[in-house]
This record gives C-alpha cells, sequence and structure tokens, in this order.
C-alpha cells in the first residue's frame, strides 16, 4: 500500500495494489514514445523536421481492469464503483473491484517524461517568450512533449471575458495555473510565460501543484534592457501616458525571491542566447529528473 | 558552427507534436444525463487508448469544479460558463495533440455547439469534436442513481437537477450514439471499442 499513499511524491510506476487481484503484467511500453536521438551537433538540426524513419510507435500493452487508487479522480472512483454493483456484472465477492482510470504515473511512463509546469516570469521584452519557444525546441529534440501558456493562447479564448482591472488579472494568472496543473498531470512539461507581475499570484499557482512540479524560471532583466528592446512598442506607448498601470512602468514588478532558475542579462552573447538559457533550465529538469518517466 | 546553417525559428507547434505522439489530437465529447455512463465510458474509454499507446486524458465536471472552476455554481449562467472553459481547454489539449475526453452533462445545446466553430488562432474544434451521445433512459439513470442525486433530486433537495425539473436537450446531430440494446446496457469496452472504432476510421490514432 505504501506506493499509493502519498500523492505529492513520485507516484510508483504500477499503480495496482497487490493482493487484490490487480495484473502485475500491466505493463507500460519500454521505451515510452519515439525518442529523438539527442543530437549535438547543429548541422543535423537545420531543420525540425523528424526523418519519419526514426519512428517507431509504442506496441499495444496489456491493460487488464484492476483496483487502482483512482487518486486524481475520487469523485469518477465513486461513480465507478457503484455502477459496477448495480449494473449487476459478476465481480468476485471479496474483491472491491472498480474500473481504473489511466493515472498520472502511467501517462508519464508512456511519455518518459514527468509532468510540471515551468513558470517564466519577467518583465515585458525581457525573453520570456523568446526562451520559452527556444526550450520547447530543445526538449522536442529530445523527444519531450511541451505546450506553451501565453498571453496569445490564453487571452482569446479560456481568458477572453478578462480585462485588465486588478481583480481580472489575478483572475487571468489563476486560470492559466489551474490549466497548467492540468497539463502537469497529463504529464505534458507545460512552459507558462506571463509577466506574472505579482509574488502573491504566482504564489498562489505554485500552491496548486504537488512540490517540486512547480519551476519558477526569473527573467533577470534590467528594465534599461527591456526598454531599449521594446519589441512591441509597450514601453513607448506607456511613456506617453497611452497605456495605464503597465508593468515597469507605473505598476509594480516584483522579483521572486526564491525561485529555482534565474536567467540574469549579463550581456554576453553566448550565456545569454535563448538556446543556451534553455540549457540551463534543461539542466535543471534533468537533475530532478522530470526527463525521465 | 557552419555559416551555411540557417537555425530556422518556427515554433514547435500541434504539426511537430502529433508526429511525436503518432496521434491528431481531437476532443470526445461524451454528454448525457446523470448516471448514464459517461465517466465510466471516459474510463474505459482512457484505458482501452493506452493499451494502443495513445495518449489521452479525462476532463470531468466533477474534477473540473474543484479547479478551474471552483468559482462557479450551480445557476444557468454558471453551468454556461462552466461549459465554455470546458471547451476552451479542451481546445488547448486538442492543440496540445492529447486526445481530450470531455465527460459532463452539459445539458444545453446551445452551449455545447458553441465550442464547435469557434476559431481560435488558426485552429477551430470544427472536424476535431465529436459527440458521444450515452442515450439512456432517464428509468436507467435513475435506477443507478451513483451519486444519490436523483433521490434528492425527487425529494426537492436538489433544485434544477437535469433530467428531473431542468431539461437535457439530446443532441440533433452526434457523431456517436451509445444506446441500451433490449433494455440492457452495453459494456464499457464495447463502448469504448466503438468510440475507437470511430477515431480510427477518422485518422485520429496515428500522424498521416
Amino acid at each position: 500500500m505504501e506506493g499509493l499513499a502519498i500523492r505529492a511524491s513520485r507516484p510508483s510506476i504500477f499503480c495496482s495494489l497487490p493482493g487484490l487481484g490487480g495484473d502485475p503484467q500491466r505493463r507500460p511500453p519500454a521505451d515510452g514514445f519515439l525518442n529523438f536521438p539527442a543530437s549535438s551537433n547543429a548541422a543535423e538540426n537545420t531543420k525540425l523536421v523528424v526523418n519519419s524513419g526514426s519512428f517507431h510507435p509504442i506496441s499495444a500493452v496489456n491493460v487488464s481492469t484492476q483496483a487502482s487508487l483512482t487518486a486524481d479522480f475520487p469523485a469518477l472512483s465513486e461513480t465507478n464503483e457503484k455502477e459496477e454493483r448495480i449494473n449487476g456484472e459478476k465481480k468476485a465477492d471479496n474483491i472491491v473491484w472498480h474500473e481504473s482510470s489511466i493515472c498520472r504515473c502511467d501517462r508519464q511512463q508512456l511519455l518518459q517524461q514527468k509532468g510540471c509546469v515551468i513558470w517564466i516570469t519577467g518583465l515585458s521584452g525581457s525573453g520570456k517568450s523568446t526562451v520559452a519557444c527556444a526550450l520547447s525546441k530543445a526538449l522536442f529534440e529530445r523527444g519531450k512533449l511541451t505546450y506553451t501558456l501565453d498571453g496569445d493562447n490564453v487571452r482569446h479564448g479560456l481568458n477572453r471575458d478578462l480585462t485588465f482591472k486588478a481583480e481580472d488579472r489575478t483572475e487571468n494568472i489563476r486560470r492559466i495555473g489551474e490549466v497548467a496543473k492540468l497539463f502537469a498531470d497529463v504529464g505534458v512539461i507545460c512552459i507558462a510565460s506571463l509577466i506574472s507581475p505579482y509574488r502573491r499570484d504566482r504564489d498562489e499557482c505554485r500552491s496548486l501543484l504537488p512540490e517540486g512540479d512547480f519551476v519558477e524560471v526569473f527573467m533577470d532583466v534590467p528594465l534599461s534592457v527591456c526598454e531599449s528592446r521594446d519589441p512591441k512598442g509597450l514601453y513607448k506607448l506607456a511613456r506617453a501616458g497611452k497605456i495605464k498601470g503597465f508593468t515597469g512602468i507605473d505598476d509594480p514588478y516584483e522579483a521572486p525571491l526564491n525561485c529555482e532558475v534565474v536567467l540574469k542579462h549579463t550581456g554576453d552573447d553566448f550565456s545569454s542566447s535563448p538556446r543556451q538559457m534553455a540549457e540551463n533550465i534543461i539542466s535543471y529538469l534533468q537533475n530532478k529528473g522530470y526527463l525521465e518517466g | 558552427m557552419s555559416t551555411n546553417i540557417f537555425w530556422q525559428e518556427s515554433p514547435i507547434g500541434k504539426t511537430e507534436r502529433q508526429k511525436l505522439l503518432n496521434q491528431k489530437g481531437c476532443v470526445v465529447w461524451i454528454t448525457g444525463l446523470s448516471g448514464s455512463g459517461k465517466s465510466t465510458l471516459a474510463c474505459s474509454l482512457s484505458r482501452e487508448l493506452y493499451t494502443r499507446g495513445k495518449l489521452s486524458y479525462i476532463l470531468d465536471g466533477d474534477n473540473l469544479r474543484h479547479g478551474l472552476n471552483k468559482d462557479l455554481g450551480f445557476k444557468a449562467e454558471d453551468r454556461v460558463e462552466n461549459i465554455r472553459r470546458v471547451g476552451e481547454v479542451a481546445k488547448l489539449f486538442a492543440d496540445a495533440g492529447l486526445i481530450c475526453i470531455a465527460s459532463l452533462i452539459s445539458p444545453y445545446r446551445k452551449d455545447r455547439d458553441a465550442c464547435k466553430p469557434f476559431t481560435f488562432r488558426l485552429f477551430s474544434l470544427k472536424n476535431i469534436l465529436f459527440d458521444v451521445y450515452m442515450n439512456m433512459s432517464l428509468q436507467l439513470c435513475e435506477a443507478r442513481d451513483p451519486k444519490g442525486l436523483y433521490k434528492l433530486a425527487r425529494a426537492g433537495k436538489i433544485k434544477g437537477f437535469t433530467g428531473i425539473d431542468d431539461p437535457y436537450e439530446s443532441p440533433l446531430n452526434c457523431e456517436i450514439e451509445l444506446k441500451e440494446k433490449e433494455g440492457e446496457c452495453p459494456s464499457p469496452v464495447a463502448m469504448a471499442e466503438e468510440v475507437i472504432a470511430y477515431l480510427e476510421a477518422k485518422g485520429f490514432l496515428q500522424n498521416q
């Protein structure tokens, strides 16, 4: 029973409860998904198009029904248990038998990675989207599945009903945090790339996830550098008073006090390159075991 | 580094993710009365897909209400907003390349249909969202009453309960309809296989 006790720690791979008729032969696919060879030679990576010869889909897995702790969906397990009894399907009297859902550990085994949230925070123009893009590419090359949540794909969809009022900004971050949590539960490495200027809002998102699964990355770039870049022309508008409450100009940015990764602008092209910054994050993920199942 | 190498700056998109997963993202939207077997089917479907090496995820009405939708109640406008948010999240999941299984009563036709034609960037749910209608009789659902809610609704302790004193608008056009055969409900695995056969025929269980 121990392997199932704690949700916060890494779950064991097999979710079956020994002694309750669970099938120990249920084996997730050994190799997970296609494994791209991690190429250190940039010449091979001129285009991010994968040679279809390297694909090898996972072979079918024999998954028999088994009793398992559906910690992810407690309501689901309760429902299934009662439905099973009422449907009159014959089950042994001494086994509490209900159809298990696929759990997070199964998906992580399939993907050969662990779900987490990479929360990239920093001023406008600090390079969040650039690093998010480089990170998702670098992880893709390693055969890892990521998804990026940013202002663009969320503001016009899920959060299209929200304005820029203070309470809506908080709600914006909250909803993104909840969605990122879902992605992490899928087993996806979810990259959230948002200014998210208030420490309290970021900490709230952190609290939604198990310990360690929220990786806060601070783009530590001086305002002067961000402003000189001004990729969307917003600093100019803010300085001219055409935008109110713009972070860094007339609204504060609260830097993280204790985050997992700090990407500090040094002015040195190599160490500040998007690729190198992405590799810094990847080293962190590797050390913490997120790049394996 | 050679000077003749050009690093393309295109971000990783849906195409790349679908190649990685060897499947195409889509949304299986299971609708039906409370007790019709939506969660059971969702579970069975997710498991059968897993045995085929396919990545899926269940968005369950109950589960979402404790997270993303915890600020919403059961008033009509909150139900609408609940469905809207689930639809938006399902779109994101499909964009990520996942087979997203949405399992919720979703009683109003207008709200289910509202998710479909919405265009988001270059990406629409049209052609990738499939309605699975659990067409089980109210009698069967009430006899099951897995959460004891019909009993409470009949006793007047819950108001506006779908099927009792709030309508369920069945889909006019759904891709898959699952119903009782001679008063018997098919097994969860059989129903899952039917959905999988559909997805397979439509090419979602492969990348090409």
